[in-house]
């Protein structure tokens, strides 16, 4: 089945350096927002519907969509919240769009960091039955994650080492000017320091629109959306084979069913993945049906996955670059339509026609997404 | 069957920017005992506390306009019931719109006798005039003011 | 949009209750799951997507507990997301579900969600942090004085009273007594609400709702697979989202936008859906309503944003004359409604699921005679998100 509607992206705003304690968390979403707006030429009354992105514990607000609500343009307007992730709100206003219900839709992510430790408040998110006295923090999760990796492919640490050297690559072009996540986070074995960056603050706001909006505004810049899937891997880490990835399988076949496209591994001109760790990175060259596991140390070895390589993988620099946690997955959404929109700066891709995002969060990648964007309306 | 129980307590703290608008807004409190707002040119309404920029028009605010001391009540309420982590019952607080302002700020209303409450809300009825009222010494906060009946 | 339309299939609902010290938060939604999918008489292998109903995490202690509700809902390697309007969430959640048909990307949909609100230290301590840190929460704000504060700007507006407030609460007993998933049960006199004690003036203990657990769940499909597979169903031919500002001072003062005494963006969201399904005349052409009002007062405005009365305020005479019980002109909340069941994340839910079951002729005991076209509401946030629907069999 697919879209009603083919849904595109014509206006995106992503805010990287934003420096803490100089303006107020709506601030820093009203003033995204308006740049997103600016750049799809448009104003908020073109704007029919929004969907924002946020989590209250990070956030420091019981209902964050009410703060969020005046700066986005929620004023007399329809606007709805996914805190499960930011990619989700990317999902449902692609759907709203396609549903031919809306002609448009704003879609805002962001997070800050204002709380006393980030790792306390995801925390909170172990359950208070069984894993709640566990020091189960994202990263926590994320190494139990390498650790299962490198116990089922032994080379993944080789390859994942070969990641952290391409990504840094990446992001020195992507931001000359180091920004703020150059420091590296805790060591929690067997992820190092230098496999993770730091959290910082950051915000991210797309225009997604209908094609006879499309068509009337005369919007050239537009990322059309090909294909999108999306799922989730269960609550329980117990409960997972955790070096598989069975939901991002499941996404990657949505969205490539609906793209129409048969051979993921030549099918791209680039693609943005969430390396929450490198390792995050080979399981989703596995579940996207990129590179096969038996692959990665050869592959990530010869730069296939570089700059100039066959398949550019994260210009931006990914997160290990620059890590705002919460919406990390929708800036890879966003890398992408940039990427195609000819407006990705410094690191743009010479010849962008097609791009795959890649989205994962929660504990382990919980929640995966797939997102196909090009510059043809049809795959 | 026995069942059992787990007592959970979440305890994070955060750290919030305030911004230039609420900070300066912040200062004035502590150092003048005066209240601003911040003026939307589009619609010229005075938003009290202030907005770097309207909800309404999504323009940037232009200018500080000085407000109150004295206004009327908008709406109120006296609050009889014990709640975790509020103060001891009984009090009054609501919103009111200071002179010069176009929406109303949240308050305390002190020195009135709550015992009956009915009395407490003719006292307190809206488009009452109210003075606000400054503590001697004042951190830059909400609660270094309050509003009390005038005369 | 013949041939286009979205279902409801299958309609899970807890008995609600205080407590429910036999089931952890994820054996609840797992309950209305099952219930609906029994309802729909189908396995949860059908299920293509799901959206996950869940209001503010803290209410039920753990950051994102949509994460371990997915295998309550079947939910591993399909696609799963969860909503948060506050209030409306049950109701956006539906909506949401509702999308992902009409995008024409499923046909079969499942959004559940559950709530176990007693199992919280305290509400309105959560609830306070629903509010600016800086400006609003030195306030001793909670979500039962904010509409304290509406029903005062009401009563001077429109001149409501202290027993028109308890009429509202006799009424919703009376429903709910025969609804056997409701909480409050018990049937009350004006007398008991009048001397019950003041929470928030003029909010007395029992113009409030109770803090209830409990599950909800429902099953969309679009029209071509109900029709391929020979389903009953009924159907959503509106829906409507409007969001007003998220500062209470803002809807009073000089000529405010959305006044405070009034509930204006569920005005806009009713706007949408009724012309989304072609009403013109809500006052002739709306037979039932379950409509969210969780103090006695916010039910008055209600009624008035969905224009079943001529103008604001006459809610006030029409109740007095007995228009919105159950046998009168149009039924409203002929479950109990929000009054009586407060289960956070799922209340919304439950006014589309009753108003669906009472289109479809199935309520049980609170059934309304001879309706066929019912609407339903949710407010969220500090009454400034609002979703509305129209169902109709």
């Amino acid at each position: 089945m697919g879209f009603r509607v083919q849904p595109g992206v014509i206006g995106c705003s992503i805010r990287p350096a934003i420096v803490t304690g100089q303006k107020s968390l709506e601030e820093i979403i009203y003033e995204t927002s308006q740049l997103a707006l600016a750049d799809a030429g448009l104003t908020i009354e073109d704007i029919d519907g929004i969907v924002v992105a946020s989590n209250d514990q990070f956030d420091g607000r019981a209902i964050s969509v009410m703060m969020a609500s005046g700066s986005v343009g929620g004023v007399d307007r329809d606007i709805m919240s996914t805190p499960s992730a930011s990619e989700h709100a990317f999902v449902l206003g692609a759907l709203r769009v396609a549903s031919g219900q809306f002609r448009t839709q704003l879609v805002v992510s962001w997070s800050p960091t204002e709380v006393s430790s980030l790792s306390e408040a995801q925390r909170l998110g172990a359950d208070p039955y069984f894993h709640r006295a566990l020091p189960l923090d994202e990263l926590s999760s994320h190494a139990l994650q390498a650790a299962a990796l490198e116990h089922a492919v032994p080379t993944a640490r080789q390859a994942a080492e070969a990641i952290v050297a391409k990504n840094r690559a990446h992001g020195r072009i992507a931001f000359p000017t180091p920004i703020l996540s150059t420091g590296a986070g805790p060591l929690r074995w067997p992820v190092m320091p230098e496999m993770t960056s730091t959290p910082v603050t950051g915000c991210v706001a797309m225009v997604l629109a209908a094609p006879d909006f499309i068509a009337e505004r005369g919007a050239r810049d537009v990322a059309w959306i090909q294909g999108m899937g999306w799922a989730t891997e269960t609550g329980f880490l117990g409960d997972r084979d955790l070096a598989q990835a069975p939901a991002l399988a499941a996404a990657a076949k949505q969205a490539y069913d609906l793209a129409g496209i048969t051979d993921p591994a030549t099918a791209f001109d680039l693609a943005e993945i969430t390396d929450a760790t490198p390792y995050s990175e080979l399981l989703a060259y596995d579940g996207l049906s990129l590179c096969a596991r038996h692959d990665w140390a050869a592959r990530t070895g010869d730069g296939s996955f570089a700059r100039d390589g066959r398949l550019p993988v994260n210009l931006s620099g990914g997160v290990l670059t620059w890590n705002p946690v919460f919406c990390t997955g929708m800036i890879r959404i966003a890398e992408i339509v940039n990427q195609v929109r000819g407006k990705a700066g410094a690191h743009q891709h010479a010849n962008a026609r097609r791009g795959l995002a890649h989205a994962g969060s929660g504990f382990a990648m919980q929640y995966q997404a797939a997102i196909v964007l090009g510059r043809e309306a049809r795959s | 069957m026995e069942l059992l129980g787990r007592q959970e307590t979440w305890n994070i703290t955060y750290d919030h920017a305030l911004g230039e608008t609420a900070s300066w807004f912040y200062t004035r409190i502590r150092d003048e005992a005066a209240i601003y707002g911040r003026r939307c040119a589009k619609t010229n309404h005075v938003l009290v506390p202030p907005r770097a920029f309207s909800d309404e028009t999504l323009l940037p605010t232009t200018d500080w306009v000085k407000v109150g001391p004295g206004g009327r009540i908008e709406a109120f309420t006296m609050v009889y019931e014990q709640f975790n982590n509020l103060p001891d019952p009984p009090y009054a607080f609501g919103y009111v719109l200071l002179d010069g302002a176009d929406t109303a700020l949240g308050g305390y209303f002190k020195g009135i006798d709550l015992t009956d409450p009915h009395q407490a809300a003719k006292k307190l009825a809206i488009g009452t005039r109210v003075m606000t009222k400054f503590a001697a010494v004042r951190k830059g906060e909400m609660l270094d003011f309050w509003f009390e009946l005038e005369g | 949009m013949s041939g286009d339309r979205v279902g409801i299939i299958g309609i899970g609902q807890s008995a609600f209750r205080s407590r429910r010290d036999d089931a952890s938060y994820p054996d609840l939604v797992r309950e209305a799951v099952v219930l609906a999918m029994h309802d729909a008489k189908m396995e949860l292998d059908a299920i293509q997507a799901i959206v996950y109903s869940l209001s503010p995490d803290a209410m039920v202690g753990i950051g994102n507990a949509e994460r371990l509700g997915v295998d309550a809902v079947g939910g591993r390697s399909k696609p799963f997301l969860r909503i948060n309007t506050g209030g409306a969430t049950g109701i956006s959640s539906v909506a949401a579900a509702y999308y992902h048909v009409a995008s024409g990307m499923f046909d079969v949909v499942l959004t559940a969600g559950a709530d176990k609100v007693g199992e919280c230290g305290d509400s309105q301590t959560v609830l306070n942090k629903i509010w600016d840190p800086s400006y609003e929460r030195p306030l001793p704000l909670g979500t039962i004085n904010m509409l304290a504060m509406s029903g005062v700007r009401y009563m001077q507006r429109y001149g409501m009273t202290e027993e028109d407030m308890a009429l509202v609460t006799v009424k919703n007993r009376r429903h709910a007594s025969l609804n056997p998933n409701a909480h409050l049960r018990k049937v009350v006199t004006i007398d008991d609400v009048m001397t019950s004690r003041y929470i928030s003036w003029p909010i007395k203990l029992l113009d409030c709702c109770p803090q209830s657990s409990g599950g909800a769940a429902l099953v969309l499909a679009s029209e071509r697979y109900i029709r391929d597979n020979n389903l009953d169903a009924v159907w959503i031919t509106g829906v409507g989202h409007a969001a007003e500002t998220y500062w209470m001072g803002d809807r009073m003062g000089t000529n405010p936008t959305a006044e405070h005494a009034d509930a204006y963006a569920l005005g806009r969201s009713f706007e949408k859906s009724y012309r989304m399904a072609g009403i013109t005349d809500p006052a002739k052409q709306v037979h039932v309503a379950e409509l969210y009002a969780p103090f006695s007062n916010t039910e008055y405005h209600s009624i008035d944003a969905a224009r079943l009365v001529a103008r604001p305020g006459d809610s006030i005479p029409r109740l007095r004359d007995g228009e919105f019980e159950l046998g009168g002109r149009i039924p409203v909340n002929p479950s109990g409604g929000t009054l009586c069941t407060n289960a956070i994340a799922v209340t919304a839910m439950a006014r589309v699921a009753e108003v669906a079951l009472q289109v479809w002729g199935r309520a049980g005991d609170h059934q309304a005679k001879g309706v066929r076209l019912g609407i339903a509401s949710g407010n969220g946030g500090d009454h400034q998100i609002f979703g509305t629907m129209v169902i109709e069999a």
